[in-house]
């Protein structure tokens, strides 16, 4: 018998437990709405309420930018759907190797937010992808692997995507509809300051 | 880059040269971190200066895919205290609007972008006018702040707009669109 496939909600608790301070640049939709859940609001996640495509691009700028160097990792949470509208950005991180962005990539091959109508990435193996753009790359399908993985990137140079196999349950979530300003003001204080300090 | 009215002796490389010098003297002035580019051909010894540049260390030269992933890096960029100019050409604008009006704009990133104006007047290429010339009307419904550098400002004052816009961007919290026609 197959193993049951990953839920989402449990992938977003292993990532929030193993990477409890670094920054994180969260997907719209059902991740962001799914991640309040496991954690509740954050100063560390950047929640990007729409811009599909671009979480990727956003992390790869703070990657390179001063305040990466306050942190250990530089964190993307991104869907399939999401990471195939920004695909391109693949070859860029390539290009730049911003040694601490970590692009997780939670592949359940579906459109969640919209009504699970099917995406494309079914017809790409997104690690050989990463990895042709010069990225190291894992795909992980179990909770161990996932935990393995990220402890296992800590403190080695990146850029690292790691596609995670999950299934279609999606759980309830409220709409979040903060003020972005409110979002880009409280993360930019994070971000600046070091991590060791209280919060 | 064939000159289009060189018969009535104006030399139009001549003058893209001047603005080109013109748009680098801004841009080395504000200092930035980070130039993200896409080409144009009449962004070319702009962009040369800025490749130039980073191998010197003065700054970062990023070449991008898309517009909308100069959005997406620059605002990132801009959040971790970074200060990074895109330039561009108009013909793309289109790929950055939804970066723009759904993460540039909302979150108050101050962003320069300068576009470079095609498809007007001394313009070479027949094909670059369908979408470029809707530019300014595209970029004002999408309530995108922009301002205008073309042959009705004066070339000593196209430096000093440059770094004026990024002053505008920074003090407004918002991206700001410099429209910058070299031809006309």
């Amino acid at each position: 018998m197959q193993p049951a496939l990953l839920t989402r909600y449990r992938a977003l608790e292993a990532i929030a437990a193993e990477l409890p301070e670094e920054p994180v640049v969260v997907a719209l939709g059902t991740m962001v709405r799914e991640l309040l859940l496991v954690t509740g609001r954050r100063d560390h996640h950047l929640y990007v309420l729409d811009s599909m495509g671009l979480p990727a691009a956003i992390g790869l700028g703070i990657a390179l930018s001063p305040a990466a160097k306050h942190h250990d990792k530089v964190v993307v949470i991104e869907g399939d759907g999401g990471l195939l509208m920004g695909f391109s950005t693949l070859v860029t991180i390539g290009l730049l190797k911003p040694e601490k962005l970590l692009l997780v990539v939670l592949d359940n091959g579906a459109y969640a937010a919209t009504g699970m109508q099917r995406t494309a990435a079914p017809a790409v193996n997104l690690r050989a992808a990463a990895q042709a753009c010069g990225i190291d790359a894992y795909d992980v399908a179990t909770i161990d692997d996932l935990q393995a993985v990220l402890r296992g990137t800590r403190g080695i140079p990146g850029p690292v995507l790691l596609r995670v196999a999950i299934g279609p349950e999606n759980r309830q979530a409220p709409y979040f509809l903060p003020d972005p300003v409110d979002l880009t003001l409280s993360f930019q204080r994070y971000l600046a300051g070091p991590a060791t300090s209280a919060r | 880059m064939p000159p289009i009215t060189s018969a009535l002796g104006l030399d139009t490389k001549a003058v893209v040269e001047e603005r080109s010098q013109a748009l680098i003297r801004g841009i080395d002035h504000i200092g930035p971190t980070h130039v993200l580019w896409l080409p144009s051909s009449t962004l070319k010894g702009v962009i040369d200066h800025v490749e130039q540049r980073a191998r010197e260390g003065a700054y970062a030269s990023i070449p991008l895919t898309r517009e909308e992933e100069g959005i997406g890096i620059a605002g990132g960029l801009v959040l971790g205290g970074a200060k990074p100019i895109l330039v561009v050409q108009d013909n793309g604008l289109g790929n950055a609007l939804t970066a723009l009006t759904t993460f540039a704009q909302p979150y108050h990133l101050p962003l320069l972008m300068i576009v470079s104006q095609r498809g007007g007047l001394n313009e070479y290429n027949s094909m670059i006018h369908t979408l470029t010339e809707r530019v300014d009307d595209i970029v004002a419904a999408a309530d995108l702040r922009s301002f205008k550098l073309d042959e009705r400002v004066p070339a000593e004052r196209w430096a000093t707009s440059v770094v004026a816009a990024w002053e505008h961007a920074a003090m407004t919290h918002r991206p700001v669109i410099l429209l910058c026609n070299l031809l006309y």
